[in-house]
């Protein structure tokens, strides 16, 4: 649970404050790399906080005054419904995530390797 | 085995960075574009508010805004600098991608937003001046304190709003296309109007006149194109005595075949841009208040064209419709004047085919002799390329915007010279805010003079009881049919030499008819001494409006509405019956016999229901092509056919004209076969198209009307509208044209009056405002337009007040 409420709620207050969507990837990065047992916790972790947060945003987004204009992005992005749209926000954020975290991970057990080696 | 793994993660998280950091195609990049926190998720406005108090910095005064029901805001400044400051930063809220996408379509910089698909655009945007005269005219404008006041105070409103822009509000369009707004210019206001005059004129015959001319002879062009289109009604009743002595022009250009072909007509505005105005003095309104209406016809946009603003000073309290990106209002109302314009279409634009020393087109052959041109070097930013640089010279004739390969019989490399009035500089803004401030005719009437391009019909009304119209503008002088086709640039003979003087442009106040109007048709009849052109629209609606206002008395608004609203089709009731006395019934088939008897009982009133209303349209084009596009498809391609009324006049009167038989075909047609021939092949093509004669083949169902975005993107417009009218008709709406703004004036002691256009006063797809007024727009409904005192604000529930706090 805790893999995926810390990039969750780190991710929520940098992107509030600085909009960007580059946290999804650097803090799934930094994450993954900082969490030394577990690939899944990595990647489907970070993952899965980050599907939870874009998709919890965009449904928040949607449900506060956004209903037009999800309605007609919908539409232009030939979707059903603002419902899928929030889905397909989460899954773009999960996947980033996911691979971010897992990258962070691998990147770790590479360096910590060479390192031991050395 | 880690490290390839690792090698492989990453490169699957740079592949994915990329696709998602970047648009695909028309694919917007959709990591930034899904980011809920600022993307398209963020642009959702449930009610559009404004805070009741915003700090903003470079007012000098406090600044009121009082938002209607449907957020027009009503601007209250102690000042002129403050009023425009206001104007520029309530429509940058509610309009700036629009405002910018339209500026850089008129300087020709679309490529710097969509990449290289967009260069050939650029550079003939460029080629025809569009910059070279924005640039001009903005050193005249400054020129003028006050037009340059005015001016700098929107562009510094418009920045100021740009400033506060996050990367969560930026408006939809720029996440979509991927890119941001930069700093907003007065430049870009004199693009803004220098785009509207080439909308307005930039339509050329020249080339297709000069090869029909050419192939089909003299003879044919004076026939079938004329100078007095059959049955015009003109805007100024032609049998006004003109008491002034013309000027000459010193000589006419003879006929000349240009060597350097080229389609002219490619990328020229759309047809239909037209309008509709009039103005009823007292004596035949209910109220004994003069009345006016006026309804432009364009192409239909959202985010729309217009946005209505009411702006008041001490000096000033004006309403109406403003261009996003233009300060002041261009078509509304004061206490003390009303005003509407249509398009003069009068010919300010012609081309001659200039002839080079050689390939480095630094010098053309004038007068006997070598004279340089000045050779304009423009730079085209390509996105995601390399800039491109495209030069062309500019000469006495204008830039040259067709050149190439093509090489005179001499050798010597041509091109085609493009000289329009609006490549001069003027200040049309000084005119549109003398006319925000005029107080009467005469005051109103000065005004206009400084509104050089595009040339337009002003109707205007005035609290004293004065009705007029002017054909204003700024036209060359000219001998008959100079402008009419290309001419060789090699001479002052056909060169424009002077203009037609102000004071003897065709302009009528307070007839005895008690009406004035306008419907683009031609603006005098042959006793007004000057030329000013040849391809004005035809008679039908022009007819149509005189013949209503002829009949009507104690004008009301719903009258007013009525007219703006009416179907009739009057090229109908003269051809219908015609039409059908030719068609032979024996030969009919499937649903042609209930499709006749429908056309039979048809009123010729063009409403959405009526089906009859659109096979009739699609019969007559059909007609016109069976007789026009075989003659008239020379070198390829199909030339300008004749109006619509030459046409017509040619069915009814000549029962043998050769052009009606095919000469691509071996048979023998005459007038009745190409009429049934026509009829069947409509009815055959429609059937293929929606099915069986029914419910698809209403006119509001088969036709209807699309308004879509700017950009054409599907989901953000709105399509599929049921709507009646078209071309020839008051109601002027069409597929994807018609009337912008719908209004209607009434100068009483206090203003009344009503208005709508079709969208909202929002740009943004995400707002209740943006497309709000459609359904009524169709339904041909009004709303009140709330001309609002300074000292009586009402604050009742369906107001709201900003104050604009001057914030250093």
């Amino acid at each position: 649970m805790i893999n995926i409420l810390v990039p969750l709620v780190i991710i929520f207050i940098l992107q509030l404050t600085f909009y960007s969507w580059w946290w999804i990837i650097l803090v799934p990065l930094a994450l993954g790399f900082f969490e030394k047992d577990s690939a899944f916790k990595a990647s489907a972790g970070t993952g899965l906080g980050v599907f939870l947060l874009w998709f919890g945003m965009a449904v928040y987004q949607w449900k506060n005054g956004g209903e037009i204009i999800v309605t007609r992005i919908a539409e232009v992005m030939g979707v059903g419904s603002g419902f899928i749209l929030a889905l397909a926000t989460g899954l773009v954020g999960f996947v980033v995530a996911f691979i971010a975290g897992y990258a962070g991970f691998s990147l770790r057990k590479v360096l910590i390797k060479e390192y031991q080696i050395s | 085995m880690r490290l390839f793994k690792t090698i492989l993660a990453f490169a699957a998280l740079l592949i994915l960075i990329n696709l998602l950091n970047n648009s695909q195609g028309s694919i917007p990049p959709l990591g930034k574009f899904l980011n809920p926190f600022a993307g398209f998720w963020q642009n959702g406005e449930k009610l559009d508010h404004m805070d009741e108090v915003l700090d903003v910095k470079g007012l000098r005064d406090e600044v009121q805004v009082v938002w209607d029901e449907r957020h027009v805001p009503h601007i209250f400044a102690a000042n002129t600098y403050d009023v425009y400051f206001a104007q520029g930063f309530l429509t940058a809220r509610h309009r700036l991608w629009q405002m910018e996408f339209q500026t850089h379509v008129a300087a020709g910089r679309v490529s710097e937003i969509i990449g290289k698909k967009a260069l050939e655009f650029d550079r003939m945007q460029r080629r025809r001046g569009l910059l070279m005269a924005a640039e001009t005219t903005i050193q005249r404008m400054d020129e003028d304190h006050e037009t340059h006041l005015i001016l700098q105070a929107y562009a510094n409103g418009v920045n100021t709003w740009i400033e506060t822009l996050t990367p969560a509000t930026l408006p939809m369009e720029y996440k979509l296309l991927n890119y941001e707004p930069e700093v907003w210019s007065t430049l870009k206001t004199a693009l803004l109007l220098k785009f509207m005059a080439w909308d307005l004129t930039g339509r050329n015959s020249e080339m297709d006149l000069s090869i029909i001319q050419a192939t089909l002879g003299e003879d044919f062009v004076n026939k079938y194109y004329p100078e007095d289109t059959p049955r015009t009604d003109p805007v100024i009743p032609a049998a006004k005595p003109w008491r002034f002595e013309a000027m000459e022009p010193d000589s006419i250009p003879p006929a000349f075949i240009p060597q350097f072909v080229q389609n002219l007509r490619e990328g020229e505005p759309d047809e239909d841009n037209g309008s509709n105005n009039w103005a009823v003095s007292g004596d035949k309104t209910a109220s004994g208040y003069p009345m006016l209406a006026n309804d432009p016809h364009l192409g239909l946009k959202l985010p729309s064209i217009w946005y209505e603003v009411q702006l008041t000073t001490p000096d000033m309290n004006v309403y109406g419709a403003s261009m996003p990106g233009a300060p002041a209002v261009i078509i509304g109302f004061n206490n003390d004047v009303a005003w509407g314009v249509t398009n003069a279409g009068s010919d300010v634009m012609d081309w001659f085919e200039i002839e080079f020393k050689d390939n480095s087109y630094t010098d053309y052959f004038y007068m006997d002799e070598w004279v340089k041109s000045d050779l304009r070097v423009e730079e085209i930013i390509i996105r995601d390329g390399e800039t491109v640089l495209d030069s062309f010279p500019v000469t006495r004739f204008g830039p040259l915007v067709y050149f190439g390969e093509h090489k005179l019989g001499n050798g010597h490399p041509t091109g085609l010279a493009m000289r329009w009035s609006a490549h001069n500089p003027s200040n049309e803004m000084m005119a549109v805010r003398n006319m925000n401030l005029a107080t009467n005719m005469e005051t109103f009437y000065s005004a206009i003079e400084a509104f050089e391009a595009p040339g337009q019909n002003f109707a205007m009304i005035s609290r004293e009881g004065d009705i007029a119209i002017r054909h204003n503008g700024r036209y060359p002088l000219r001998g008959l049919d100079q402008g009419k086709f290309v001419r060789a640039g090699r001479d002052t003979i056909g060169e424009w030499e002077d203009w037609i003087p102000y004071d003897q442009l065709p302009a009528i106040s307070n007839p005895w008819s008690g009406f004035v109007s306008s419907a683009n048709q031609n603006p005098v009849g042959k006793k007004y001494p000057y030329y000013l052109g040849w391809d004005y629209d035809d008679y039908e609606r022009g007819s149509r409006i005189n013949d209503r206002l002829g009949d009507l008395k104690k004008i009301k608004f719903g009258d007013m509405q009525d007219l703006h609203m009416d179907n009739f089709n009057k090229q109908a009731e003269l051809m219908l019956p015609f039409l059908l006395k030719q068609i032979d019934e024996e030969s009919l088939s499937g649903d042609m016999d209930i499709i006749i008897s429908d056309l039979h009982s048809w009123n010729y009133v063009s409403d959405p229901h009526e089906k009859a209303a659109w096979v009739y349209g699609q019969w007559w084009l059909r007609l016109e092509q069976a007789i026009w596009n075989d003659e008239l498809t020379i070198f390829g391609e199909t030339r300008k056919i004749p109006t619509r009324s030459v046409t017509a006049r040619l069915l009814l009167k000549k029962p043998k004209l050769t052009y009606y038989d095919d000469i691509t075909t071996t048979e023998k047609e005459g007038r009745t076969e190409i009429i049934n021939q026509a009829f069947k092949q409509t009815v055959l093509e429609l059937t293929d198209e929606f099915g069986p004669y029914g419910e698809a083949w209403e006119l509001g169902r088969a036709r209807g009307t699309d308004v879509n975005h700017l950009l054409s993107v599907k989901g953000l417009g709105r399509t599929g509208l049921y709507t009646g009218g078209g071309r020839g008709i008051v109601n002027a709406t069409k597929k994807d044209h018609g009337p912008s703004w719908r209004m209607l004036v009434e100068l009483g002691e206090l203003p009344t009056a009503k208005g709508i256009f079709p969208g909202g006063q929002s740009g943004n797809p995400g707002s209740p405002y943006y497309d709000n007024a459609v359904d009524n727009w169709v339904a041909g409904k009004y709303y009140d337009l709330h001309f609002l005192d300074s000292t009586n604000i009402d604050l009742n529930s369906k107001l709201s007040l900003t104050r604009l706090r001057n914030y250093q």
